[in-house]
C-alpha cells in the first residue's frame, strides 16, 4: 500500500498570494502527522486542497490512494475532517449530531446506532446522547466532534487545531485519544500551534509563508535547527541583558520567551554561568540560568527566523 | 469501498436520498428546538393576519363626519339622519360651516358636509343645490370611498325629496350597483388572499435565508462541503422542512381567514393547496438566492424581509390593484410571484376558478421559482473551490 497522504509540489494561490507554495511530503498509514506554522502560514489551505474543498493551482496529492483533484467524492468518503471554527450543531442533542454526520456518511439504522454508541463510549460521552451539545463542556465538544468526524471508520482524519481554546488536562486526554486512534491504523494530520503537543507526533512538518521548511521527528528537527545550547534565563531586569548579552561573544541569539530568555550559546564559549554574568553586569538581579534541552519552541523559533540575531 | 453494484444508478440515488434525508432531520430538529423558529412561521402569520383582517379594513365604520346644516328644513334633517342610518357614519352636528369645518380640520371628523340655506326651497323648485363635502384627502381609500358613499346618499335622498315633494310622475333614473363575488364588499375577504400571500413570503424567505445563512456562520458549512453531501443535497435537505413548515402556515392562515372573517371556498381545496405549494416554493428559492448572496443572518434577515414584504404588499395587487399601475410597474409586478398567489387564491376562493384560469398563475409562480433556485444553486456550487 502507498502512502496515506502524498503531495507533490502542491500549491495554491489566490490572487497574486501565494498560500501554499510546491509543498511535498508523504504520511504513512497510522501515522500522526503534525503540521506547524504561524496563523496564515498556508496550515488550513494544505488540508482544504487535501479534503478536496478548495482546488490546488499547480502539484498533485493523493489522499488514501485517490486523487485529490480529480477523486473529489472518493476522498470526500475516506477522510474525517474535523475544522479549525468546529462545527456541531450545538443546539442539537449530543445523538443527534452524531447521526447527522453518519448519515452524512450513508450510514443507516441499526449500523449507525451501533457506531455512535461505540464511539461515545471510546471518547467517553456515553449516557450524554441526549444532552444538548451546547451545554457540554469545550473539551467534551471537542470529543464529540472528533467522534462525528470518525463515524464512518475513515482510514485517513484531518484535525485543523483541534485543541484551541481547550483547557490543558482536556487537550491532553484528547491527544490520548489521538494516539489510540493512530494505534489502530488511522492517520492522522492534524494542525496545531501548542508546540507541546507537536511532541506527540511522529513527524512534524513545519510551515513558513507558505512553504514546508522543514520535515522530520521531534528530535531530529532540535538536532538540525537547534546545534547549539539553549540557556534559559530568569531574573529581574532582563531587559537592559538581553542587549548586552547580544553583544557578548558565544552568543548566537536571544528571544525573550514569557518572562525567561531563551539565549542560544556555543557551547564551546560560553555556559549558563556565563550567561549569568553578563546578565548581572549589565544590570540584571536574581539572575538564575541553566542549560535546557532544545523545545520545539526552539527549533520553531529558529525556523520562522523570529529571533534576535537571524532578523538582525 | 464501491463494488460494481454500489455504483449502480440505483445504488446512488438511493445513498443520494439518505443523505437528503439526514439533511432534511436535522434541519427538522432544529426547528422543533429553536421557539423562535416555531413562533416566526406558525404564531406571527396569524396575529397579523389577525391585526391586519380587522386593522387593515377598508371598510367604513362608524366615522364621524360633521354636518353644518344651515337650511334646517324637514328635507335637511332627513338627509342627515339618512348619513347616520347606515352605520358606516356617525353625524356630528354643527352649528355652521365654519364649526364643521374646524372640527374637520382638527381631525375630529373625516369629512364635514355642508347643506346650504334654501336646500328643501331648491329642491322642491327642481333647481340645482350644490352641496359641499369636506374629504380629508391623507387617506385616499378612505377618501375614496366616503366621497362615493355621501354622493351616492345625497343624490338618493335628493332624488326622493324631489320626487315626493313634485310628485313627478317620471320615475327618477336608478343605478343599481351589483358587487359580484363579494358582495358586502368586506375587505377582509378581499385582504385574506393577499395577506397568506405577504405572511407566506415573509416567512418563507426568511426562514430559509436564516437557515443557510447560519450554517456558513457557524462554519458548519465547511463541515458539510468535506462530507460526501452534495451541493443540491444540502439545499434540497434544507429547504424540505420549510417547505412543509410553510404548508403548515398556509393552512392555518386560511383556517383562521374561514373562521374568523367567513372567508368563503367556493373552488377547490386542492388547488389552493397547489397555489400554496408553488408560491412557497418560489419564496424557499428566494431565501434560498438572498443567503447565497449575504452569507451572515444579520444581513440576509434585511435584505430577506425586504425583498420579500415590500413587493407582496406593494406589487401583489393586495392592497393596490395592478391594472392601475403604471406601466412598469405592471411589468415589474409580472415577476412577483405574490401576484400570482393573490390573483389565483381569489380566483379559486371567491369565484371558484378552477385550473383551466388557474394555470397562468401557476406558472407564473412556477418560472420564477425555476429560475431563482437554478440561480441560487449555480450561484452555492461557485461559492467553494
Amino acid at each position: 500500500m502507498t502512502a496515506a497522504i502524498a503531495a507533490r509540489d502542491l500549491t495554491r494561490r489566490f490572487g497574486a498570494f501565494t498560500a501554499v507554495d510546491r509543498v511535498s511530503f508523504e504520511v504513512e498509514r497510522g501515522e500522526i502527522f503534525g503540521y506547524l506554522g504561524a496563523n496564515g502560514a498556508g496550515k488550513s489551505t494544505t488540508i482544504r486542497m487535501l479534503i478536496g474543498l478548495v482546488a490546488p493551482s499547480g502539484g498533485s496529492a493523493r489522499v488514501a490512494g485517490h486523487d485529490v483533484a480529480t477523486a473529489r467524492e472518493a476522498v470526500k468518503s475516506s477522510i474525517g475532517y474535523m475544522s479549525q471554527k468546529f462545527s456541531l450543531y450545538l443546539d442539537l442533542p449530543v445523538m443527534e449530531n452524531l447521526a447527522f454526520f453518519g448519515a452524512a456518511y450513508g450510514l443507516e439504522g441499526k449500523a449507525l446506532r451501533t457506531r455512535a454508541g461505540e464511539l461515545l463510549e471510546r471518547v467517553g460521552l456515553a449516557g450524554s446522547e441526549g444532552q444538548t451539545t451546547g451545554e457540554l463542556p469545550g473539551g467534551l465538544r471537542q470529543r464529540l466532534a472528533l467522534a462525528s468526524a470518525l463515524m464512518h471508520a475513515p482510514p485517513v482524519v484531518f484535525l485543523d487545531e483541534p485543541t484551541a481554546g481547550v483547557d490543558p488536562v482536556a487537550r491532553r486526554a484528547f491527544w490520548d485519544l489521538i494516539r489510540e486512534l493512530a494505534a489502530a491504523g488511522t492517520t492522522v494530520f492534524v494542525t496545531t500551534h501548542y508546540l507541546d503537543e507537536a511532541e506527540y507526533c511522529r513527524r512534524i512538518g513545519l510551515m513558513v509563508d507558505g512553504r514546508l521548511v522543514a520535515l522530520d521527528t521531534p528530535a531530529a528537527l532540535k538536532r538540525t535547527w537547534v546545534p547549539e545550547r539553549v540557556v534559559v534565563a530568569r531574573g529581574r531586569g532582563l531587559g537592559a541583558g538581553e542587549r548586552a548579552l547580544r553583544a557578548a561573544p558565544g552568543v548566537r541569539a536571544v528571544a525573550p520567551f514569557g518572562a525567561a530568555l531563551h539565549v542560544r550559546v556555543d557551547p564551546a564559549a560560553l555556559d549558563a554561568a556565563g550567561v549569568a554574568a553578563v546578565l548581572a553586569r549589565a544590570g540584571a538581579t536574581d539572575v538564575h540560568a541553566e542549560e535546557a534541552a532544545p523545545s520545539l519552541e526552539d527549533v520553531f523559533l529558529a525556523a520562522v527566523g523570529a529571533d534576535g540575531k537571524e532578523r538582525a | 469501498m464501491s463494488g460494481p453494484a454500489e455504483r449502480s444508478a440505483g445504488a446512488r440515488l438511493r445513498r443520494s436520498l439518505v443523505r437528503i434525508g439526514a439533511m432534511a432531520s436535522k434541519e427538522a430538529i432544529h426547528v422543533r428546538r429553536d421557539p423562535r423558529t416555531l413562533a416566526l412561521a406558525l404564531v406571527m402569520p396569524v396575529v397579523m393576519l389577525f391585526l391586519f383582517g380587522y386593522g387593515v379594513s377598508v371598510d367604513l365604520e362608524h366615522l364621524p363626519i360633521s354636518v353644518a346644516d344651515l337650511d334646517r328644513s324637514e328635507a335637511s334633517r332627513a338627509l342627515a339622519r339618512t348619513l347616520g342610518a347606515s352605520g358606516e357614519l356617525d353625524v356630528v352636528s354643527s352649528a355652521g360651516a365654519d364649526e364643521a369645518q374646524a372640527l374637520f380640520r382638527r381631525g375630529l371628523a373625516v369629512a364635514a358636509l355642508v347643506v346650504p340655506e334654501g336646500y328643501a326651497k331648491d329642491l322642491a323648485s327642481g333647481r340645482r343645490t350644490p352641496v359641499q363635502l369636506l374629504v380629508d384627502g391623507a387617506d385616499a381609500l378612505v377618501a375614496n370611498q366616503l366621497v362615493a358613499k355621501v354622493e351616492a346618499i345625497v343624490r338618493a335622498e335628493t332624488r326622493r325629496i324631489a320626487g315626493l315633494e313634485a310628485a313627478r310622475a317620471a320615475p327618477p333614473v336608478q343605478v343599481k350597483v351589483w358587487t359580484l363575488y363579494n358582495p358586502e364588499a368586506r375587505s377582509a375577504v378581499f385582504m385574506v388572499p393577499g395577506l397568506s400571500a405577504w405572511l407566506l413570503a415573509i416567512t418563507a424567505v426568511m426562514l430559509t435565508a436564516l437557515a443557510i445563512a447560519g450554517e456558513w456562520e457557524r462554519g458548519s458549512m465547511e463541515q458539510l462541503f468535506a462530507t460526501p453531501v452534495g451541493r443540491f443535497e444540502i439545499i434540497a435537505g434544507k429547504l424540505l422542512p420549510y417547505l412543509v413548515l410553510g404548508l403548515v402556515t398556509f393552512q392555518l392562515v386560511l383556517a383562521f381567514g374561514m373562521v374568523a372573517f367567513d372567508l368563503p371556498v367556493r373552488g377547490s381545496l386542492v388547488l389552493v393547496a397547489v397555489l400554496g405549494l408553488v408560491f412557497l416554493a418560489a419564496m424557499l428559492g428566494q431565501g434560498l438566492l438572498v443567503s447565497v448572496l449575504a452569507k451572515n443572518q444579520l444581513v440576509a434577515t434585511q435584505a430577506g424581509a425586504l425583498s420579500a414584504m415590500l413587493p407582496a404588499i406593494i406589487l401583489s395587487g393586495m392592497i393596490f390593484p395592478v391594472e392601475n399601475m403604471p406601466r412598469p410597474l405592471q411589468v415589474l409586478a409580472s415577476i412577483v410571484p405574490a401576484k400570482y398567489l393573490v390573483h389565483g387564491l381569489r380566483g379559486v376562493l371567491l369565484k371558484g376558478n378552477g385550473i383551466e384560469v388557474v394555470w397562468k398563475d401557476l406558472l407564473g409562480m412556477g418560472l420564477f421559482a425555476a429560475a431563482v433556485l437554478g440561480i441560487a444553486t449555480l450561484r452555492f456550487k461557485r461559492r467553494i473551490a
